[in-house]
């Protein structure tokens, strides 16, 4: 059951909720959506999960971006309602009919909402009770049942499917939802074979990837031969998922949930995914399973293909003049073109695959339905949101005043702990002697810790620094633990009264896991007041994947090193310190407006 | 003919403040004197010209007032830049029930403000509403204007340190050497209540009929 149903404007008035579904929601979780989803150029996926004390949401929502209101549905997790996609969209559809911008209450819609929600629910127990036919043949693989109520039911739902308006939305949720769902059924189902729901469910899902009745039959037949009938026929449409989703799942094999300790932003690249993580845990379990249906998959590509003229034909000469009238509402085919275009070019920028997609995605999903402004054309209307997506990606979520934060620390008596950490050769040691020149300038006093207890030259590299500087440093000499030289730094600060203490520590690579938790060991035991990841400009797509690996131990800012030029920027950072060059001069804030100009020119 | 020339004066209110402290909801208590179903974080500006709710009744002829509710999320500070240069009056809300956990944010925005060069140099009166007073554990709007002076007397001098590598903020408040206090300010920095969810917004809507002159 869904506990609510929102419909609110962008301006962030509420218009309607659900006054039957009475149940108050525990925690805030629309407030959680918006700020941490909506806003955060995300809403190109699917879903969001949120988490209380006492309750497991998931939220889907719905634009129309025309009139500017936002649909949200909130649905306790374990439930995995499927209707819900659908059912926005038909709430969507009878709502912006009776939409009025005088408007603010909107009781009349109660009565529509409750048809809507019966037939949602009935199409579900329809289908449900059709697999209740079908699911002895999933309980032991041995058997090849032919699954025919299963194929039924597949056929309503794409009757369904097709029926709403959003079609592609629909698709591409269901297939997230089915990967999302297929990976807690693989564990169920082996588990306990009581859980009728479950393997309905699961067979539901599988039925619901599959748009052509006659795959379905085809795999049916197979299933007929085969053994495993339930493995080889979600692995059809996992795969046909698989490859949808191949773009956005490549590079994130292995990675771990999000942990809630990241307060920073650039986690748009590493909890980007976290809808899609679940889709990996599935997938990568059926990459054990080498089960390859490649006629299933040519199938759906002919079927994608046949389905394709919903762009429809403009000649030339109609879409000059609706250019010019602007009364063309803007259309998913209509952006795709002008988005690929901006997405090469943020590429060429040195921004990773994944980011830059799911930063087209999100600005198609604000697009989508507008109607396009007179004498204006699509690509400058894309443009004019890409940028205002950048703008406020690059806005700073939280203000990092150094100072002040030196001076509140100085106030406790504590000095203020700055950690450096980043993969070999980035500039940490060099960064670090910048940091400290421009605290010295500002009448802080500085001590050095050295950390890098590794790298030959390193201890020596920061005492020509100190001795540069003139400010104390604190070294234990080499093969010692950081964790512990870190400490015992801290600890001398205290003593003498120094305001800042800079840590350097070992350049690492990402992937190397015993260094990796030496790293957390030493933030954990230190408890640091500031990390500052330092990445070079010229990393390239690696950089996301950087990110996501030192981010689980814990980061708050980034300080970019630029080694050359300036064409190299990554759209990852939210920090606002800039290196660049060698000297002690070399620091500069990052100012968001030159940014995006440079990443879109 | 000097005054043809000269623009005619503003109608914009600015409502500026952080998120969550009730800028939406005493939107709607202006124009409609209530705050409906409620809201939720703001994504986009709400934006109206229209004659205060209180107002509307009235036989004098009363100017309708363009209100502008900007949101406070982090993210959506240019937003800000877009709406500010045209503003007769800023309403800076604050929401005195959250206001210690808040202070350092409430002060940072409010130093940003306060000097933002196109408030400096119009002198754009500013009135500090302490919003949800209608709760017992509210803080009172002396104690909130205390504290707030005493952050931006701090922010002062930090902010300025930094003014030579990248200029962030455009001016510096007050005069230095002496600790900072609201009425060092070139333009008119006022304190006010207000509760949005019971509609007691008069602080507020004096305010725009002050500044905003038919």
């Amino acid at each position: 059951m869904l506990e609510q149903l929102l419909i609110f404007t962008r301006g962030g008035l509420i218009l309607w909720t659900c006054k039957e579904l009475g149940n108050a929601l525990k925690g805030s979780p629309i407030d959680t959506l918006i700020r941490f989803c909506l806003l955060e150029e995300r809403s190109g996926s699917n879903s969001y999960n949120y988490d209380a004390p006492g309750a497991a949401y998931t939220l889907k929502w719905t634009f129309n971006n025309e009139l500017g209101l936002v649909f949200v549905a909130v649905y306790q997790r374990i439930l995995r309602l499927l209707y819900v996609d659908e059912m926005l969209s038909m709430v969507k559809r009878e709502f912006c009919e009776i939409y009025d911008p005088k408007r603010v209450d909107y009781n009349d819609f109660d009565e529509t909402f409750r048809q809507l929600r019966k037939e949602a629910e009935a199409r579900t127990e329809e289908l449900k009770k059709s697999k209740q036919v079908g699911r002895p043949a999933n309980d032991s693989k041995k058997q090849g049942h032919v699954k025919k109520g299963g194929a039924d039911g597949g056929n309503k739902k794409k009757s369904e499917a097709t029926g709403g308006s959003d079609d592609d939305d629909n698709r591409a949720g269901y297939n997230k939802l089915e990967n999302g769902h297929s990976n807690g059924h693989h564990v169920a189902s082996d588990g306990s074979r009581k859980l009728a729901v479950g393997n309905g469910k699961e067979n539901d899902s599988v039925n619901v990837g599959a748009f052509d009745v006659s795959k379905l039959q085809k795999l049916k037949n197979k299933g007929g031969k085969k053994n495993d009938t339930v493995v080889s026929d979600s692995k059809g449409s996992k795969l046909d998922t698989k490859k949808k989703a191949t773009k956005k799942n490549r590079v994130w094999d292995d990675s771990p949930s999000q942990s809630k300790l990241d307060f920073t932003d650039p986690v748009e690249t590493g909890s980007e995914n976290i809808d899609v993580v679940a889709a990996n845990q599935g997938e990568s379990m059926m990459d054990k399973e080498e089960v390859v249906s490649s006629d299933s998959e040519d199938e759906e590509d002919e079927v994608g293909k046949g389905s394709a003229p919903d762009s429809k034909k403009k000649g030339w000469f109609s879409s000059m003049f609706q250019s010019i009238a602007g009364k063309a509402n803007i259309e998913k085919s209509d952006l795709e073109p002008a988005l690929r275009a901006l997405k090469d070019r943020l590429m060429t920028k040195n921004v990773a695959e994944e980011i830059a997609e799911k930063l087209c995605e999100s600005v198609a999903a604000s697009l989508e339905g507008k109607k396009l402004a007179s004498f204006t054309r699509i690509s400058s209307t894309v443009q004019a949101a890409m940028e205002d997506a950048l703008v406020r990606i690059l806005t700073p979520k939280r203000s990092i005043d150094i100072l002040r934060d030196v001076h509140a620390a100085k106030e406790q008596r504590k000095p203020y702990v700055v950690v450096f950490v980043g993969v070999n050769g980035v500039g940490k040691s060099t960064n670090l002697a910048k940091v400290a020149y421009w605290l010295l300038q500002h009448n802080v006093s500085v001590m050095m810790a050295a950390c890098d207890t590794f790298r030959s030259g390193a201890v020596e590299q920061l005492r020509t620094h100190a001795r540069r500087l003139q400010i104390p440093i604190f070294e234990k000499g080499y093969e010692k633990d950081p964790a512990m030289v870190a400490k015992e730094a801290i600890q001398e600060a205290t003593r003498n009264g120094s305001d800042v203490v800079l840590v350097d520590t070992a350049g690492r690579m990402q992937d190397n896991e015993p260094l990796m938790r030496a790293l957390s060991k030493l933030v954990n035991l230190n408890n640091p007041d500031l990390v500052l990841f330092v990445g070079e400009a010229l990393v390239g797509n690696d950089a996301v994947d950087q990110l996501s690996k030192f981010n689980q131990v814990r980061f708050y800012a980034i300080c970019i090193s630029w080694s050359c030029a300036f064409h190299g920027l990554h759209l990852w950072s939210t920090g606002d310190v800039v290196g660049c060059g060698q000297s002690y001069t070399d620091l500069k804030k990052l100012n968001v407006k030159t940014i995006v100009k440079t990443l879109l020119k | 003919a000097v005054r043809l020339l000269r623009r005619p004066k503003s109608n914009t209110i600015v409502l500026s403040g952080l998120s969550g402290s009730g800028k939406t909801i005493l939107f709607y208590q202006l124009r409609d004197g209530s705050s409906h179903q409620g809201t939720v974080t703001s994504m986009e500006p709400n934006e109206g010209t229209f004659i205060l709710h209180s107002e509307a009744g009235k036989e004098r002829k009363v100017k309708p007032v363009h209100i502008v509710d900007v949101p406070g999320h982090p993210r959506l500070l240019p937003k800000l830049d877009e709406f500010l240069p045209e503003a007769a009056g800023i309403v800076f809300v604050v929401d005195a029930l959250e206001f210690l956990p808040n202070l350092r944010g409430v002060s940072e925005y409010l130093y940003d403000i306060l000097t933002k060069a196109s408030v400096v140099k119009k002198k754009v009166p500013v009135l500090i509403c302490c919003n949800k007073t209608e709760k017992v554990t509210a803080h009172t709007k002396d104690f909130i204007c205390k504290q707030l002076e005493k952050e931006i007397d701090k922010l002062r001098t930090s902010r300025s340190a930094v003014s030579d590598a990248d200029v962030a903020n455009d001016h510096t408040l007050g005069t230095p050497g002496k600790t900072f206090s609201f009425s060092q300010c070139t333009n008119k920095v006022s304190v006010g209540e207000a509760s949005g969810l019971t509609s007691k917004i008069a602080d507020v809507e004096q305010f725009i009929r002050d500044n905003v002159k038919p």
